[in-house]
């Protein structure tokens, strides 16, 4: 076994265990983010670490009694685990994004936890106003400030300019990986890539940069066309990471993800910040405006970009002969979105699957069984299409 | 946790409720008669020539009145259908396109609207089994979409989703509304450097849309007007919120659900006399209930509070289920607490400051302490026995804090809570069963509180 990989799989398995052996290794701060733009660069220039919030496996406990059953399991999830005491490592938590869900979550725990520090910095969901961007610059700054403010620091805009070019080489090492991927020229599971960005949004950035070179060094490459498995491209869950299960699971029944649009996958790594513009700030927004073109998210609003148009069209440049959805169950953005790409793949007769997820728990053997037909179904339609050939 | 009474604890031998009916007020045909003139209306307003805008969220009408354009406002429009029992056709069509249930009712039911609108070609009426006659396919087409709901994201994409509906051929105007969170302790209600931040961005935005009008109406603004309208409508919420606070009296001469009867003229109806002459009436009626004594309910022993967005296909079933439990539902966040709640800070010489300060405080715009510390202040006013927790299944943005406010309610004012889930729109998610016997518990363990107080 690779033993770098093996270092991202423990950190994405046990993040919290890492961070804290980190906190305590090298003395500084954590601040949590929770989903999905959070430009995280800003906690890296006040040299604290930034770590993005996960949803855990766990059974949820006494989260329970402070949410009902039909919110979205992440935020199920990150409410129990601060009833359970178990985010009382992080120096504060910070988050941006506009979801009903994730709101109202920061806001129970803000209530159930008085003590912690939870903020929130709205940036604006509406991308194609003539204010958007101005707007973002705006809601950065204020964000600067405050961090500032929390933890008794200066940011320079030297300090951001440095953290954003850790993270655009962080952003463009995890593309190659994908790049290599797609094309076949490495063999890395679904569920190593998700250790691999799962890991990058807990570890320290330079660390996870220098490991990320020893990996793609490490890695055999080869020229060879890819085999002849049914290659699949992997859409959805919007805050977080599927269970790895459902990954192999797809995996061991014939098919081969080659590509995906996962917060805890490619999504998480579209877009770099232009270090060519000068405020280092402005460049961050323009990165957060922009992210839509090259990844889009249906929590944002942006009436120019459609999901399924770009699925479609992901689809076809990764090579993969369908496409599984994995949709978070309660989610709604991914909900109302979700018929568009249904229709959208029927009518150009791309194979498609949607498989409900649920943080309680998912019936495997039925999915093992829709993702079998699935594949069997793709099989069928190529060899048809091989004989009319 | 406070009392929180699940059936498993319910003390047997409950009384059934016995067969009561609630007083109904007279004034509420008003309110109807109101109403049906306003959608008549609206369904003609293409035949007149004119332009239709579709909106939800806050109350946009004032400033879409004043420049000649109806409008369609989806709650309204889904609460219209429930309540006349047509929600289940757009409901059903949604269904078919595969959109989950999950999804806010409100949305579903609206957006089904606009699906049926787009379907009416022969063959696509045969496909999706669509009656033209019914109410949601007459509800006329959109000129234009104006998008602004506060904290909750699900507004925004379902006007995202009517704008795809439309095949993106309707233009669409986006306004932000930041949620207040109070990053700073200078953050209060209706006060601090955040709030008036929030409030200038907003009305910067509103000041824009005025323009996105004026640029599909080819006409410049009427800004007199506008305050004339929003004079109607200040009055209008001035004499409501006087006439909710006369129902301190016991026994309440007003409930809740009248409240939400009463809700179209502060929510979507056009600003004028009518109005502002529908609520004299009601509060005339309310005076003269309270001098003879008369009470919503035939018999006042409960006080409760009602939390959570309402279930609009039950009204009057639930007044007088709770009527025969010889409850009376005083007051509830989302009557009392929104559609223009703060009347007094609109100034008519320049009212989008205002109006931009009562959108951002609405019961869903305000975070949890904020609504908390309101819902106590208004349970100690009305002298509430009880809580009712309606956690609508698919408006989260209602139902997240209900835990917290049956916690804190509990702890600061030691009342019970009864605690279930039902809908605005979407009748299957509400099981009566559940409801009565948690309605039943809550009451037995106000007589036992009660009873150690003698
Ligand atoms: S985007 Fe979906 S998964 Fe994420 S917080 Fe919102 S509802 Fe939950
Ligand atoms: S979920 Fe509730 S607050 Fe959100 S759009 Fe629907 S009705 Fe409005």
């Amino acid at each position: 076994m690779n033993t770098v990989l093996d270092k991202f799989a423990q950190a994405a398995q046990r993040p919290y265990e890492h961070v804290k052996a980190w906190k305590q290794e090298r003395g500084v701060k954590a601040v949590g983010t929770l989903p999905m733009h959070f430009p995280a660069e800003i906690i890296h220039a006040t040299g604290a670490l930034p770590v993005i919030v996960q949803e855990m496996p766990d059974a949820i406990t006494s989260g329970g009694g402070a949410m009902y059953p039909f919110f979205c399991g992440y935020t199920r999830s990150i409410v129990d685990q601060v009833t359970e005491d178990q985010l009382g490592f992080l120096d504060a938590i910070m988050f941006t994004d506009h979801c009903v869900q994730l709101l109202s979550a920061a806001d129970v725990i803000r209530i159930s936890r008085p003590e912690t520090t939870i903020h929130f910095h709205q940036l604006i969901a509406s991308l194609r106003q003539p204010w958007s961007l101005e707007s973002s610059v705006k809601t950065l700054r204020e964000l600067v400030a405050d961090l500032e403010e929390v933890l008794g620091v200066v940011v320079t805009e030297e300090a951001l300019r440095h953290s954003i070019s850790v993270f655009n080489e962080n952003r463009r090492l995890i593309r190659d990986l994908y790049q290599m991927r797609r094309t076949g020229q490495i063999q890395l599971r679904a569920s190593q890539m998700q250790h691999i960005v799962k890991s990058s949004m807990v570890m320290d950035k330079e660390t996870h940069n220098a490991l990320l070179r020893e990996l793609i060094a490490s890695l055999k490459t080869s020229t060879a066309p890819r085999s002849d498995e049914v290659a699949i491209f992997v859409s959805g869950h919007l805050c977080h990471a599927p269970r790895p299960e459902i990954l192999d699971l797809i995996e061991d029944c014939g098919a081969t993800i080659v590509d995906d649009d996962l917060y805890t996958g490619y999504r998480y790594v579209s877009t770099d910040v232009d270090a060519g513009i000068g405020d280092p700030i402005v460049a961050l927004a323009t990165a957060y405006i922009r992210k839509n073109d090259n990844v889009p998210c249906p929590t944002r609003i942006d009436p120019e970009v459609d999901w399924e148009e770009w699925l479609l069209g992901a689809v076809d440049r990764c090579g993969a002969q369908g496409l599984v959805v994995l949709l978070v169950k309660f989610c709604e953005p991914h909900y109302f979105a979700y018929p568009r790409i249904k229709a959208a793949f029927e009518r150009n007769e791309v194979p498609h699957l949607m498989i409900e997820t649920e943080h309680d728990g998912v019936a495997m053997e039925n999915v093992r069984t829709k993702v079998e037909s699935f594949v069997e179904m793709i099989k069928v339609q190529r060899a048809a299409r091989a004989v009319a050939a | 946790m406070s009392a929180i009474i699940t059936p498993e604890q319910r003390i047997l031998g409950a009384e059934p409720p016995i067969a009561k009916k609630a007083n109904r007020l007279q004034a509420t045909k008003l309110n109807n008669q109101m109403v049906n003139a306003y959608w008549e209306d609206l369904f003609r307003a293409k035949e007149e020539g004119r332009l239709v805008c579709w909106t939800e969220g806050i109350q946009l009408n004032p400033i879409l009145q004043a420049a000649d354009i109806a409008w369609c406002h989806g709650e309204a429009a889904a609460a219209l259908l429930a309540a006349r029992k047509e929600s289940a056709a757009p409901q059903a069509h949604m269904e078919t396109l595969g959109y989950d249930r999950e999804l806010c009712s409100y949305a579903r039911t609206h957006i089904g609207c606009g699906v049926m609108n787009q379907s009416s070609t022969v063959e696509a009426q045969t496909l999706l089994n669509v009656d033209a006659r019914t109410l949601g396919s007459r509800i006329p087409a959109p000129d234009m979409i104006i998008s602004a709901y506060p904290f909750c994201s699900t507004g925004q994409q379902w006007d995202n989703e009517l704008y795809r509906t439309f095949g993106k051929k309707v233009p669409i105007f986006n306004i932000s509304m930041d949620w207040v969170w109070g990053n700073k302790s200078s953050a209060k209600y209706m006060s601090g450097p955040e709030f008036r931040e929030k409030v200038a961005f907003l009305k910067k935005q509103l000041q824009d849309c005025v323009r996105f009008i004026e640029g599909i109406t080819g006409k410049p603004y009427d800004w007199d007007r506008l305050s004339d309208i929003m004079k109607y409508t200040k009055r209008a919420a001035e004499l409501r919120l006087e006439a909710m606070r006369l129902c301190k009296a016991r026994p309440s001469p007003a409930s809740f659900f009248e409240w939400t009867n009463s809700i179209a003229p502060v929510n979507f109806l056009p600003g004028g006399p009518e109005i502002v002459h529908y609520f004299e009436q009601k509060k005339a009626e309310i005076e003269s209930r309270i001098a003879q004594g008369i009470g919503s309910v035939p018999v006042e022993k409960y006080r409760l509070w009602w939390d959570g967005i309402m279930n609009w296909n039950k009204i009057g079933w639930l007044s007088d289920k709770f009527a025969g439990y010889d409850a009376c539902m005083v007051a509830g966040r989302y009557t009392h607490m929104g559609f223009w709640q703060e009347p007094q800070v609109i100034d008519l010489r320049d009212p989008l400051d205002g109006m931009a300060q009562n959108y951002i405080t609405c019961p869903i715009s305000i975070s949890a302490p904020q609504v908390i510390e309101k819902i106590i202040e208004h349970c100690e006013y009305y002298e509430i026995d009880g809580l009712i927790l309606h956690g609508a299944r698919t408006c989260r943005a209602f139902s997240y804090p209900q835990y917290m406010i049956a916690d804190a309610v509990g702890k600061r004012l030691g009342l019970p809570v009864a605690m279930f889930e039902g809908d605005m729109v979407d009748e299957t998610f509400y099981k009566d069963e559940v409801v009565s016997s948690r309605v039943e518990a809550m009451l037995e363990a106000i007589d036992a509180s009660r009873a150690r107080m003698r």
